[in-house]
């Protein structure tokens, strides 16, 4: 489990981001199926770790994408969230990866009074 | 100019992995600048890499170096080392992984300029998740599975597998002891990854070993 050390590296992001640490609303995150990040994980870890570094309790939002792949066979696009499924049009499981190793912090969020 | 501090919402857009990275690219810079080709080898606990090590030490003797990464002993070091090449121990202290930032201190450990180093290989801590999303500075990650593991593992870590250059079966010693598909691995691995390179070994016979190493000094000579 290495979402301790990632939710660390968040919170620096996040810092030099808004000069600091603050108490924040809510922090939005992309994850891809290819990250190698657990969602559970990480927001249980960041819950962690943005507390103990003055940044309050935000709610973290995760928009979990898919994978953006393209078949080898007929050239089908399509997402996938696991790999076990092949091609929608014709079942191959012949493909390129297109996206899907995405993990960003998108924004932040506070209130204005909250500083 | 606007003063974020007084917005109730900061784009910040920023890949987590942004600060591994640039000490990825520092590393490879390194390594690149000294004609050194680098692995990055990646399985499980008990996969065979530290075997698979010795067998490429016996090839390469002290033109191989190794970091071992593990959470916590020197024995995979030492392991090597009495097989002939030169190695430095990351003791990880219960990080899953390692990352780039440790590596460039290991490497401070070697002398990569005399000419003699022509491979460095860094052995992961035994994982097949965490490492994935480090880059370390390799030129290529190297899958290794092992035959008891299961023939059903690669698209269970596709965050792995999808980015491996060179995937090794091991411990093939055991296929007939086993229900262990080869087809299947190699078919799935090539499903997220249509490029990969595959050899089939078994470290502790020995069976396979030199076609592997043979491929790697064909990668390192492409390097210089």
């Amino acid at each position: 489990m290495h979402e301790l050390s990632i939710a660390k590296d968040m919170t620096t992001i996040i810092g030099k981001a808004i000069g600091g640490p603050r108490p924040l609303d809510r922090v939005n995150v992309t994850i891809g199926p290819l990250s190698g990040i657990s969602a559970e994980s990480l927001r249980f870890c960041f819950g962690e770790v943005a507390r103990s570094e003055g940044f309050g309790e935000p709610e973290l939002v995760i928009t979990l994408v898919a994978a953006r792949l393209v078949c080898l066979d007929c050239e089908t696009e399509y997402n996938a969230k696991d790999f076990y499924d092949g091609c929608p049009s014709c079942g191959s499981i012949n493909r390129n990866i297109l996206s899907g190793r995405e993990f960003t912090v998108d924004s932040v969020e506070f209130d204005e009074g909250n500083s | 100019m606007k003063d974020p501090r007084r917005d109730n919402k900061v784009d910040i857009a920023t890949r987590v992995m942004s600060r591994n990275d640039s000490f990825a690219a520092r590393n490879h810079e390194l390594l690149r600048s000294n004609d050194i080709l680098t692995l990055n080898i990646i399985s499980s606990p008990g996969a065979g890499k530290t075997s698979l090590l010795e067998a490429m030490a016996g090839f390469f003797g002290p033109g191989l170096a190794v970091i071992e990464g593990d959470v916590r002993t020197r024995r995979d070091a030492e392991r090597v080392e009495k097989a002939g090449c030169k190695a430095y121990q990351i003791e990880t202290g219960g990080s899953c992984h390692l990352d780039a930032e440790a590596v460039g201190k290991a490497l401070e450990h070697f002398d990569l300029t005399d000419g003699e180093l022509s491979i460095l290989a860094i052995e992961n801590v035994g994982n097949l998740i965490c490492p994935s999303g480090y880059d370390l500075g390799e030129d290529m990650k190297v899958g290794l599975l092992s035959t008891p593991e299961g023939d059903d593992k690669v698209l269970k870590y596709p965050s792995l597998f999808s980015r491996i250059a060179v995937l090794v079966i091991n411990k093939t010693d055991l296929l007939p002891m086993l229900d262990f598909d080869v087809d299947r691995a190699v078919r799935e691995c090539r499903s997220l990854n249509p490029n990969v390179v595959v050899f089939l070994m078994s470290a502790r016979t020995g069976e396979g070993v030199e076609e592997f190493c043979r491929f790697l000094k064909g990668q390192a000579e492409l390097e210089e």
